[in-house]
């Protein structure tokens, strides 16, 4: 199959469908028919696409954990916790890590292993091995949507069976799963994997069902420049409604500066929409979700209380239709339920503190708002440019010729030229460009404003000033400056 | 360590784990301090460890987990070594290495009884195993 932005056609699309569904035993269980029956009969309030248009035309933020373990009645106990004492509007399902690399056997044994020593040895639920039935018990004993949640390269097994099993929304894309996710996949494989899940949606679509798709908005969640989780964002939209997606949640990870992160906020869902427009595409429901901070925490449980308050404070003030909640435990690895719920009860309590609050669209939020604009058009037009008007082509010529480059991404296939680091007033900055395709006066904006950091810190910019801003909040600044 | 031959480690993320930060600061940080760095990168299974180590003439190998699976992932890499005849190699091992907030102590003595040297626990700066590979290497 040659790459193209193209809806597959169903010829393909059925001759990839055999495949995937004999890769594992559980994929006999799905019925696509019986699937689509089950999913009509969901009431409202379980379905993602219908709570989030409800939340938007409210303008309220709502909040939803990350949460999985590898067995179905613990999965269920903790779901159910996190939505009657931390208050959760919306729950997940997050999947272990070796069913995200397709490893079905190795997730068997972690599933053997903690039954037989009565604690999870998965960092989540292993859907696929556990099967259609296994995902709509958990659905059913749940009162909200819920999503899954994962990092998976090649995911439409995956897919198959949690849509199957009555989930009504599903996190990723074929950029956003790949370059933080693998070391050794390429983005046009990535792609095709990805046009797969969404023709899938679009297929339930079609049928009459609404499947929300959220592509993975922080990457790999460390110093990320805006415009570049913003561009890969819209062509995972664009891809997206290329297959027939109608409702779209895109996503940011905050970076720390309250400005820089509203201003991302406000321009995330205007360039989806631009792009979409501009390429003919239909108009879809476009709502946008806030990564509470995504880098190293505090080990200090107050501490991160406090990187969790402040990330409320963004994604309230920047009105995202939710936000992803982080723990207590964040620094330590797996929360246990009582730190993942309080996490959520103490961003409730900042949300609801600051539903009727906004930010004052000051000359500096402006000016963050033009220069994110301006900096993601540039990458998506070279992108467009690169593809000969094909995003999905251009992607993988974008990826070759660093057009968009994310930063400390483990993928062989992203270029890893590029270099952040914070300004004086803890704004993401770029200090090396790479490839980027900037012109020369974001470039001499960008240079300006980690020269001034540089004057105040008395040194010269360096890798060293960049990995001083990534331990810094694990250590109780936003800004690494040096000791003493 | 200067006039003295600069030793290899091998550095890596050992089993499904992509958490690749870390894995480039330890990379900078251990060059810095005069260690020459083979970076085998994320998602690196104990057999590339060892390969690597032997390719190499590796004096440590260091594995970094940070996803909870680390307890699967390493068990048994200290006979793997021994099999590959790199018995003696040094064995380092730090980060989230279990699921969920677990006390350090035990979770120490379980590495230690899987044969790793030096078990880190999560939030361990650099000069931390810096220090300790110098003191084992007779290098301070």
């Amino acid at each position: 199959m040659e790459l193209s932005v193209k809806q597959m056609d169903p010829e393909e699309f059925g001759r990839q469908r055999q495949e995937v569904l004999t890769a594992w035993p559980t994929g006999k269980e799905v019925d696509f028919d019986e699937a689509v029956a089950y999913q009509k009969e969901l009431p409202a309030a379980k379905v993602m696409a219908a709570k989030l248009a409800q939340g938007k035309a409210k303008g309220v933020t709502y909040a939803q954990p990350r949460a999985g373990v590898a067995l179905i009645s613990e999965h269920i106990e903790l779901l159910r916790y996190l939505q009657d004492e931390g208050g959760a509007d919306l729950l997940p399902t997050t999947i272990d890590s070796y069913t995200r690399q397709n490893r079905y056997k190795e997730a068997q044994g972690g599933i053997e292993e903690s039954r037989s020593i009565g604690r999870s040895m998965l960092n989540g639920f292993p859907a696929v091995n556990h099967g259609v039935m296994a995902c709509r018990r958990v659905v059913e004993s749940v009162g909200v949507p819920v999503q899954v949640r994962h990092g998976t390269p090649d995911a439409r097994l995956l897919a198959e069976v949690t849509l199957a099993g009555g989930f009504t929304d599903f996190e990723g894309g074929s950029i956003s799963y790949n370059i933080p996710y693998a070391k050794d996949v390429p983005v046009e494989n990535t792609i095709k994997y990805w046009q797969y899940v969404d023709r899938l949606v679009g297929l339930y679509e079609e049928n009459g069902v609404r499947i929300n798709r959220e592509p993975f908005g922080p990457l790999t969640g460390t110093l990320v420049p805006p415009s570049i989780s913003h561009a890969v964002g819209v062509i995972e939209a664009v891809l997206a409604v290329a297959q027939g997606v109608k409702s779209l949640s895109l996503g940011y990870g905050q970076c720390g500066n309250l400005i820089q992160d509203v201003a991302a906020l406000h321009t995330l869902p205007l360039l989806a929409q631009e792009y979409l427009k501009k390429l003919g595409y239909p108009e879809v429901m476009i709502t946008t979700v806030f990564h509470q901070w995504m880098g190293g925490f505090p080990q200090d449980e107050a501490k991160a209380y406090g990187v969790i308050s402040w990330g409320a404070v963004a994604a309230a003030l920047g009105k995202a239709t939710k936000v992803i909640v982080k723990t207590p435990h964040e620094a330590l690895g797996i929360p246990t339920k009582e730190a993942n719920a309080a996490g959520l009860r103490t961003t409730k309590q900042v949300l609801n503190m600051l539903r009727d609050q906004t930010l004052p669209q000051t000359e500096e939020l402006t000016l963050e708002e033009k220069m994110i604009l301006r900096e993601t058009r540039l990458i998506l037009d070279k992108v467009l440019e690169l593809g000969e008007g094909d995003m999905a082509v251009g992607s993988v010529r974008a990826f070759q010729a660093g057009v968009i480059d994310v930063p400390f991404a483990p993928s062989r296939f992203n270029v890893g030229k590029i270099l952040p680091a914070r300004d004086t007033t803890g704004a993401v900055r770029i200090l090396d460009f790479g490839c980027l395709p900037f012109d020369r006066e974001i470039r001499d904006f960008h240079q300006e404003r980690i020269a001034r950091r540089g004057r105040d810190e008395g040194r010269d910019p360096s890798f060293q000033m960049v990995i001083d801003d990534i331990y810094a909040i694990g250590k109780g600044m936003l800004v690494g400056r040096p000791r003493g | 360590m200067e006039g003295r031959e600069r030793k290899t480690l091998v550095l890596g993320v050992i089993g499904a784990d992509v958490h690749a930060v870390g894995n480039r600061i330890l990379d900078y940080a251990f060059t810095q301090a005069g260690f020459k760095v083979v970076n085998i990168g994320v998602m690196a299974s104990q057999e590339e460890f060892i390969q690597a180590a032997i390719e190499t003439s590796a004096a440590a190998i260091l594995v970094s987990s940070l996803y909870g699976h680390g307890e699967m992932d390493c068990r048994g890499m200290r006979e793997k070594c021994q099999e590959a005849g790199i018995g003696d190699i040094l064995l380092y091992v730090g980060g989230n290495l279990v699921v969920g907030k677990q006390d350090f102590g035990p979770v120490e003595k379980l590495f230690r009884k899987m044969g790793f040297d030096r078990v880190y626990p999560p939030g361990t700066m650099p000069e931390e195993p810096i220090a300790d590979l110098r003191r084992d290497l007779g290098l301070a």
